[in-house]
């Protein structure tokens, strides 16, 4: 499967997923407590591990409760590790201060900030994922309306997400005309590249005249109208939103200032 | 150039996202007075953003590596659109990179804006580009060259951008200067592929519809008379919360008390003169509640903090498991 098949049916699958979620909480409350997880979850200093891994709680009980599941969460969320490897490998390479011993073994501080980001990387693309699982990108978008963010960048997002799928298909076409008339050749040199995709260039520029007659017709000035669900779908003041808001927001705040390690310290 | 959430700290993030937030009320200020003189803008930048997500997926192969690329598209979107509508669009199809693809990290947005979409569309399109194209009607040649420099300096200046954010963070113990070298080295390449590829579409579409290069033709010439006072002071309260408010949370740095003392103690913290029950009780009480030491004394909080996860893994596939048999018999 190609890269552009590949985008488009992620695409589908993920709005095929949001829809089959259950509304239990507002959009509003799952990006801000999202947001705030995050801020919290970084803001821990690179060699606390101890602390850090806590934060494992919040995908795990998040998805719990959106009714996501966890497991697959986990495993995209791995495709994150290349990047985060290859970034924090050279820290155990360069960093050898003795950071506490494990029986006979002595840990260094290089190995612990390598685990802190690898960490990282696995949580936050997690929280990620999450959102974007339980909310779909255009809950998301109804969220930040709703919290007023500008229509000028909440419009512009739903203009390119809606389209996304139309020009991939579009893509995937001229694509396969190409494959199928190129005698098995299946690069494409940097000339050829720049025709095929300076004729998909046109044809978005065609559409998007199109869209504009359409839209002109039907009386759009500009800005397109509130989400008409807005005000009968709010959620933020169910209970389920608040106890989400108090247990997860919460949580993460308090998981970050408080001595998490003290409690275990009969383990060691 | 995708910056994950795991390659910058709290404060980084937050100051880049107060920075990214400022950059976008501009834009949305400059494109809402060419939405008043020209409306057509508006499907045309998504569209556009939905054309440099699909024109992303097809790579390209570069001449005598055996390697392919694709294009990022600043300098592209740029030329069609101008810098500010450029920038928008760009930024919009970040951030769905981001949400639905989880190409970069979500705290690292604000990064990620500025690296890959300030770079290109409003440095180097306006300082390198639109200066070696706007003496006369540029030919495919001139086209080629400046597509190339403007990539070049854009991607550039975001691989720098990328090496100072994440040294700030102090994530990686690599030195500045090798990994500012290996970061400009690599995206040298890169740089290269991407002008030799917008300068493939420029010439292109210079051939069949050079009209549509004319880009002032949908920037306004009118002033707009909007009012963006209200979007202007929403962001300008967003940057002082992002970038002010929120980075005490996460600075690792004294603050102005601890400074002070530091300067006159040495240290960050008083020592105790008169240590008496109460302020005894009271020390154990803070330090249930306080910030742990820099770094880890022992492995059992690691240990204990893994035992918890896994029996909250356990109690929520054990509570999930009853829900997710209830909808796959109804599915």
């Amino acid at each position: 499967m190609s890269k552009l098949e590949k985008a488009y049916y992620a695409l589908q699958r993920m709005e095929m997923r949001a829809a089959a979620c259950d509304d239990i909480v507002d959009p509003r409350a799952n990006i801000i407590v999202s947001l705030l997880d995050l801020c919290m979850m970084l803001s821990v200093p690179m060699g606390r591990v101890s602390t850090l891994i806590w934060f494992a709680l919040y995908p795990i009980v998040s998805s719990a409760w959106l009714g996501v599941r966890f497991g697959r969460v986990f495993l995209n969320s791995l495709y994150v590790l290349p990047v985060v490897v290859l970034i924090g490998i050279f820290n155990p390479i360069l960093d050898h201060t003795a950071a506490f011993k494990v029986g006979g073994l002595t840990v260094s501080v290089g190995w612990l900030t390598f685990t802190s980001v690898i960490i990282r990387g696995l949580l936050a693309m997690q929280c990620i994922l999450i959102l974007i699982s339980s909310c779909g990108f255009i809950g998301i978008c109804r969220g930040l309306r709703q919290m007023h963010v500008p229509a000028f960048l909440t419009d512009q997002l739903q203009f390119v997400y809606r389209y996304i799928s139309v020009l991939l298909l579009e893509a995937l076409s001229m694509r396969r005309a190409r494959e199928a008339r190129g005698f098995g050749r299946k690069s494409f040199p940097l000339k050829l590249w720049g025709v095929m995709i300076g004729q998909l260039f046109l044809r978005a520029i065609d559409r998007s005249e199109r869209i504009n007659r359409a839209m002109m017709a039907r009386g759009f000035d500009g800005t397109l109208p509130r989400f008409a669900a807005d005000a009968e779908k709010s959620l933020l003041t169910s209970p389920s939103t608040i106890f989400y808001i108090l247990l997860l927001g919460g949580g993460s705040v308090a998981l970050r200032f408080m001595d998490t390690a003290a409690l275990f310290n009969w383990v060691g | 150039m995708h910056m994950a959430d795991a390659l910058i700290s709290t404060p980084v993030a937050l100051a880049a996202g107060a920075a990214a937030t400022t950059l976008l009320g501009i834009a949305g200020y400059k494109v809402n007075k060419q939405k008043g003189e020209n409306s057509r803008i508006v499907p045309l930048m998504g569209v556009l953003g939905a054309f440099i997500f699909a024109a992303q997926m097809i790579n390209f192969t570069i001449p005598g590596t055996g390697s392919s690329g694709h294009i990022i598209g600043g300098v592209l979107l740029a030329a069609f659109l101008g810098p500010w509508a450029a920038f928008l669009t760009l930024s919009s199809v970040l951030i769905i990179q981001c949400l639905v693809f989880a190409d970069g990290g979500l705290l690292a947005l604000g990064c990620n804006i500025l690296n890959m979409g300030a770079m290109s569309t409003l440095v180097a399109y306006p300082l390198i580009f639109r200066p070696l194209t706007s003496h006369k009607a540029p030919g495919a040649l001139r086209l080629m060259i400046a597509s190339v420099l403007a990539c070049l300096v854009g991607i550039e200046l975001g691989a720098c951008c990328v090496t100072l954010e994440t040294e700030l963070s102090g994530i990686t113990a690599l030195p500045t200067s090798t990994f500012l070298a290996v970061m400009t080295g690599i995206h040298l390449a890169i740089g290269l592929g991407e002008g030799l590829a917008t300068g493939a579409i420029l010439c292109f579409v210079l051939r069949t519809r050079p009209d549509l290069l004319a880009t002032d033709r949908i920037r306004s010439t009118s002033s707009g008379r909007r009012s963006m006072k209200n979007v202007l002071i929403g962001f300008g309260i967003a940057t002082i919360a992002l970038g002010g408010g929120l980075a005490f949370f996460a600075s690792e740095y004294p603050d102005g008390l601890e400074w002070s003392i530091q300067k006159l103690t040495g240290s960050t913290e008083l020592a105790a003169t008169h240590a008496d029950s109460i302020t005894t009780s009271l020390e154990s009480v803070q330090k249930a509640t306080s910030v742990m030491p820099d770094y880890d004394s022992s492995f059992s909080g690691i240990l204990g903090a893994l035992m918890v996860i896994i029996l909250v893994w356990s109690i929520t596939s054990l509570l999930t498991a009853g829900r997710r048999r209830r909808l796959s018999s109804e599915g």
